[in-house]
């Protein structure tokens, strides 16, 4: 059974102390060291860190893609790793990597992709025709993958992680290398995607958009979270905490938990320059 | 099973959208038979060479090119692609059982053998080739080479699965070399070397070698037909169940 929260909503995530070794030839890599997380149904929830400190594995995990070493995972109340085909029909995954075929037409991989999911051959030309609306490249649906921008790959991958209307969708980094317009565009699909009722799961380095998007966020360092709660939240403990006058940003937060100031991360700049 | 084959032709659209290397496979073979004919035809002139079975030499040797044909594997390269660009997990992400993401583009890759074995066949026919097993002879010949395109591609695939890199997918394909000379290529086996006769004995592609052999030289024999679609089936289902294992595996 999943575990529900008070208000009687199934947890659209929930992982307990989960773990993930990688064994490489340079000894092990403990790229996760026991996270928990809850999200609820409905939630926009953001997972931040710094380059390396297990976002990606963290989705890997919870999307099937990665066996975990140790802990446990649900999603929409389904064990990860006891039944993973029961958790992917309920998941839309978009990666860091837009995973695209570079061969096929926008249209062609997302009437695959709904069919890979159990639609027929008329429902999955009639939910890609949606899809490619939604995400504005019906123009550009029959040209090859290859031509897409940047911007037009990442929202192809967005169309196609949403097929099958998933009930959480997972996205690393949706907007990593995008315009600002293009940028803005993603969000402006995510609230309506969310709008919905579907529960998002991001990770993002860009600490705006956390504070824009999301209703609750948790950061990782090193395998570990350090701090979670709405972008309110965290930002009025570190103004306690350290008793600043105004309201810090969402960048002072991050900065201040993962134990990098603006003082030695510009120390480091300094010492690549030199 | 649908997804089995959706996934399949998804392959075989990005085959037909690559023709530099579709065509190749194509090509190569025949200049190997041209010129391998060319240089050793006169050895053996159909009247006094009995193992021709009062064909031309080029008889002899097609089998050998319709299996290079079926050795090139590319639907490894490909799948390195996938795996490299991210596609790969996209596909491991959904619902779909693993054997059917192997199966899909093993069987674009049957397809694309069947095209293939059959163009050269019909462009040796002109060079006074024929078929002495006859119609169904002509379609045990295509399938049991289908047969070979299929694990040929299933151990490469089991390599790119592996190694996950485009270098070394490429190198494992160099196994064709021993596995498609150290056959009886040029002579029937009982005329090799010692050494050679005992290498071309261990290979798995000798029996499908004459197997074809067979289909086109004389009426339906059973014994090499059965031998080499034994080989073929014993290693279709193993490299199978190793690619399905690999991606179970897969992290
Ligand atoms: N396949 C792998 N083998 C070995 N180590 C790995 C592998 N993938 C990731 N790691 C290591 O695990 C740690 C976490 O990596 P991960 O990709 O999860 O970080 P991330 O938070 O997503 O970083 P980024 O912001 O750069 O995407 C890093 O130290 C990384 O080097
Ligand atoms: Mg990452």
């Amino acid at each position: 059974m999943a575990r529900r929260t008070l208000a009687g909503m199934a947890l659209a995530v929930e992982a307990e102390q989960l773990v993930k070794h990688y064994s490489g030839r340079g000894g092990a890599v403990e790229a996760v060291r026991g996270v928990d997380l809850t999200v609820e149904a409905g939630e926009v929830f953001g997972f931040l860190g710094p380059n390396g400190a297990g976002k990606s594995t963290t989705v890997r995990m919870l999307t099937t893609l990665m066996s975990i070493t140790s802990g446990s995972a649900r999603v929409a109340g389904i064990d990860v790793a006891a039944d993973p085909d029961g958790a992917r029909r309920k998941i839309g995954v978009a990666l860091q990597e837009a995973g695209l075929d570079a061969r096929q037409t926008g249209r062609e991989l997302v009437i695959l992709q709904a069919r890979l999911f159990g639609s027929s051959r008329t429902q999955a030309a009639g939910r890609a025709q949606e899809l490619l609306e939604l995400v504005d490249l019906v123009e550009a649906a029959d040209r090859r993958i290859k031509g897409y921008s940047g911007g037009m790959k990442r929202r192809l991958d967005l169309a196609s992680a949403l097929v099958h209307e998933p009930e959480v969708l997972f996205l690393d980094e949706p907007t990593t290398g995008l315009d600002p317009a293009s940028r803005l565009t993603v969000w402006e699909e995510l609230r309506r995607i969310n709008g919905r009722g579907t529960t998002i799961f991001l990770t993002t380095q860009y600490l705006e958009e956390a504070d824009q998007l999301c209703d609750r966020l948790a950061i990782i360092d090193d395998g570990l979270i350090v701090r979670e709660g709405t972008p309110a939240d965290l930002k009025t403990e570190l103004r306690e905490r350290r008793g600043l006058a105004t309201e810090p940003t969402l960048d002072e937060v991050f900065l201040d938990v993962t134990g990098r100031t603006r003082e030695r991360t510009a120390g480091e700049v300094q010492e690549v320059q030199g | 099973m649908t997804h089995a084959m959706v996934l399949g032709q998804r392959a075989l659209r990005e085959a037909w959208r690559t023709p530099e290397a579709l065509l190749p496979t194509l090509f190569i073979p025949l200049f190997f038979l041209v010129v391998n004919v060319g240089q050793a035809g006169k050895i053996f002139p159909t009247g006094s060479t009995p193992f021709l079975e009062g064909q031309n030499y080029a008889a002899f040797q097609l089998p050998s090119s319709i299996l290079l044909a079926a050795s090139f594997g590319s639907a490894a390269l490909y799948l390195v692609e996938d795996i490299e660009g991210g596609y790969f997990d996209k596909l491991r992400a959904a619902p779909v059982s693993r054997t059917a993401i192997v199966l899909g583009r093993l069987a674009a890759e049957a397809a694309k053998s069947v095209a293939i074995t059959t163009a050269i066949v019909l462009l040796a026919l002109p060079f006074g080739i024929s078929i002495a097993s006859g119609p169904i002879g002509f379609l045990l010949l295509i399938l049991l080479t289908a047969s070979w395109a299929v694990v040929f591609a299933g151990f490469m695939q089991l390599i790119a699965l592996k190694t996950r890199s485009a270098a070394a997918t490429n190198s494992g394909g160099l196994v064709f070399f021993p596995l498609l000379f150290l056959t009886p290529n040029f002579v029937p086996r009982d005329l090799l070397t010692r050494p050679m006769e005992i290498a071309s004995t261990y290979n798995p592609v000798t029996y499908i070698m004459e197997g074809l052999r067979s289909l086109i030289l004389e009426d339906l024999a059973w014994a090499p037909i059965g031998r080499g679609f034994a080989v073929v089936a014993v290693l279709g289902v193993l490299m199978v169940a190793l690619n399905v294992r690999t991606i179970r595996r897969y992290d």
